[in-house]
């Protein structure tokens, strides 16, 4: 798996929040979860820089779950993992810090959730190749009036 | 203003309730066929009602927006007042870094100021080129050739290689000295129009928060009144742009920037009419900006000509309505509007019976100097 760290969340998120869950739980079996930030489940704030004068101001707020957390294993491995999701869900916040952590560390089970991320790295370059066509099948080429040898012709 | 405590109608007011439920129930009585609105439905179907809902509400939740439309049968403002009271109960965890909208990845982009641009105009998903008639097949369509509707593009839809980001039409006007100079600086910090209270005059962030999250018909009724002649922004639309723009915040064991999610938003850069030099400088056009959550154009156009029109406001004096602050900024909000409108069926007794009263006396005091 090529993809970046900072590309996983997105990748993970692709999956129904049940699923990963699951699956955080299942890997967590003989685990110890210390939980560095605690889950938590509230709002961001979206702030943009506009386009006119760059500008920072704020668009609106969004739904954030957070959470940060520490394994350890009974071999004395550890590993830090981290989630910031845009849902109203601390529960899959604390999933995806684990996911992340076993992940990053290679801990018993990060071929699960690597195979969790290129699955969900595939749905989400199945919908940009949806959103590309919808921009693919749009493209217009305006012509004034008069310019062309047959107007009225489409192109 | 004068109130009165009232007490009673406890009954009617649960039975008011219970009538709002019979109605969005009712269709359930046919039989069979009236089952329940589904979430997602409304959130694919009704996809511009729950954009404005968003947007009005200032939360980019679209689950929850589509409930509030679904609880408040279909009246955007009420859905936009329930979607703001959520928002009230959830704590502010954070705010992303100022995020550059030349990311957003665009399902359409167009310009009225080029016919062509760098990257190509796309139209994407409209309806500006539809014609505005009945499509009285869909009355009755099958849920058959819903589906197959919708397969047939896909199969149909050309394979498409195109950069997942596009140039901004504006940068390449600034490049050409057209436009006046960017006045940002680092660090600034914007002003949070949910915590603080609009003291006028009031920092651009704060109109620009303000507008982002106004209700549709107020911007654009007043951005209308400028297009007609109470005002002389004259628009043309440099780039109108819809798409998903990923939301990144910082990751918390790394610090490198995380992409959290995404929001579908709307973007409009207007340029406007010429102004003469400044000292040492050459003239250049003036420019505004509107953008909104969801996909919601006319809400990003009326913003952004407001936008422009109150820069003049505030560097000449206000020459009509739309270039006032005052006026603009404290009546855009859908629910604040909504609720002082609302208010009036609320009883006025003691505030009526003071009128009923001045005004016997007065007919009273005519009737003795007659």
């Amino acid at each position: 798996m090529n993809l970046k760290r900072k590309n996983w969340i997105r990748a993970l998120t692709a999956h129904p929040a049940p699923a990963l869950n699951a699956l955080a739980d299942r890997l967590t079996a003989g685990c110890e979860i210390a939980l560095t930030s605690l889950p938590q489940a509230g709002l961001g704030l979206l702030t943009l820089t506009d386009g006119a004068f760059h500008e920072p101001y704020y668009l609106g707020e969004f739904p954030l779950s957070t959470c940060r957390v520490e394994l350890a294993l009974p071999d004395g491995r550890r590993a830090e993992g981290g989630a910031q999701v845009m849902a109203d869900d601390a529960e899959l916040a604390r999933s995806l810090a684990i996911l992340e952590a076993i992940l990053a560390a290679r801990l018993p089970g990060w071929e699960q959730v690597s195979a969790h991320v290129e699955s969900g790295a595939f749905q989400r370059s199945e919908e940009n190749r949806r959103r590309c066509a919808m921009l693919a099948a749009t493209r217009v080429d305006f012509a004034l009036l008069g310019n062309t040898e047959e107007d009225g012709d489409e192109d | 203003m004068s109130y009165v405590a009232i007490k009673g109608g406890g009954c009617a007011i649960a039975g008011a309730a219970a009538v709002t439920e019979y109605l969005r129930t009712e269709q359930g009585l046919a039989g069979g066929a009236g089952g329940p609105l589904q979430i997602e439905a409304i959130l694919h179907q009704l996809r511009h009602l729950v954009d404005r809902v968003v947007s009005e509400g200032g939360v980019y939740h679209p689950q929850f927006a589509a409930l509030a439309i679904k609880q408040s049968l279909g009246d955007t403002l009420e859905a936009a007042f329930a979607l703001r009271a959520w928002r009230s109960t959830r704590p502010r965890l954070t705010a992303t870094p100022p995020l550059d909208t030349s990311r957003m990845r665009l399902i359409r982009r167009i310009s009225s100021a080029f016919k062509e641009i760098p990257g190509g105009q796309m139209l994407g998903p409209t309806q500006d080129y539809a014609l505005r008639l009945l499509r009285l097949e869909l009355m009755d369509e099958s849920p058959e050739a819903f589906r197959a509707m919708a397969r047939t593009w896909l199969e149909s839809c050309p394979e498409a290689r195109l950069p997942d980001t596009f140039p901004k039409v504006l940068d390449a006007l600034r490049m050409e000295g057209l436009l006046p100079p960017i006045t940002a600086t680092l660090g600034e910090t914007p002003f949070d129009i949910t915590r603080e209270p609009l003291i006028f005059p009031v920092a651009r962030s704060a109109a620009l928060a303000t507008m982002s999250r106004a209700e549709t018909g107020s911007l654009l009724a007043i951005a209308y009144s400028n297009m007609r002649g109470y005002g002389d922004v004259h628009p043309t639309v440099a780039e109108l742009r819809v798409g998903y723009l990923p939301v990144l915040l910082p990751h918390p064991v790394t610090g490198e920037l995380t992409e959290a999610g995404e929001v579908l938003m709307t973007e409009c850069e207007v340029v406007a009419m010429f102004e003469p030099a400044v000292a040492g400088g050459k003239p250049v056009f003036t420019i505004g900006y509107g953008a909104c959550f969801g996909h919601n154009e006319v809400k990003a156009i009326s913003m952004a000509i407001l936008d422009r029109a109150l820069q003049k406001g505030m560097q000449d004096g206000p020459a009509n309505p739309s270039e006032d602050p005052e006026f603009v900024l404290l009546h855009v909000d859908g629910v604040d509007s909504m609720g002082f409108a609302s208010h009036y069926k609320m009883p006025h007794y003691v505030t009526f019976q003071s009128d009923l009263d001045r005004l016997r006396t007065t007919q009273q005091k005519s009737g003795d100097l007659a």
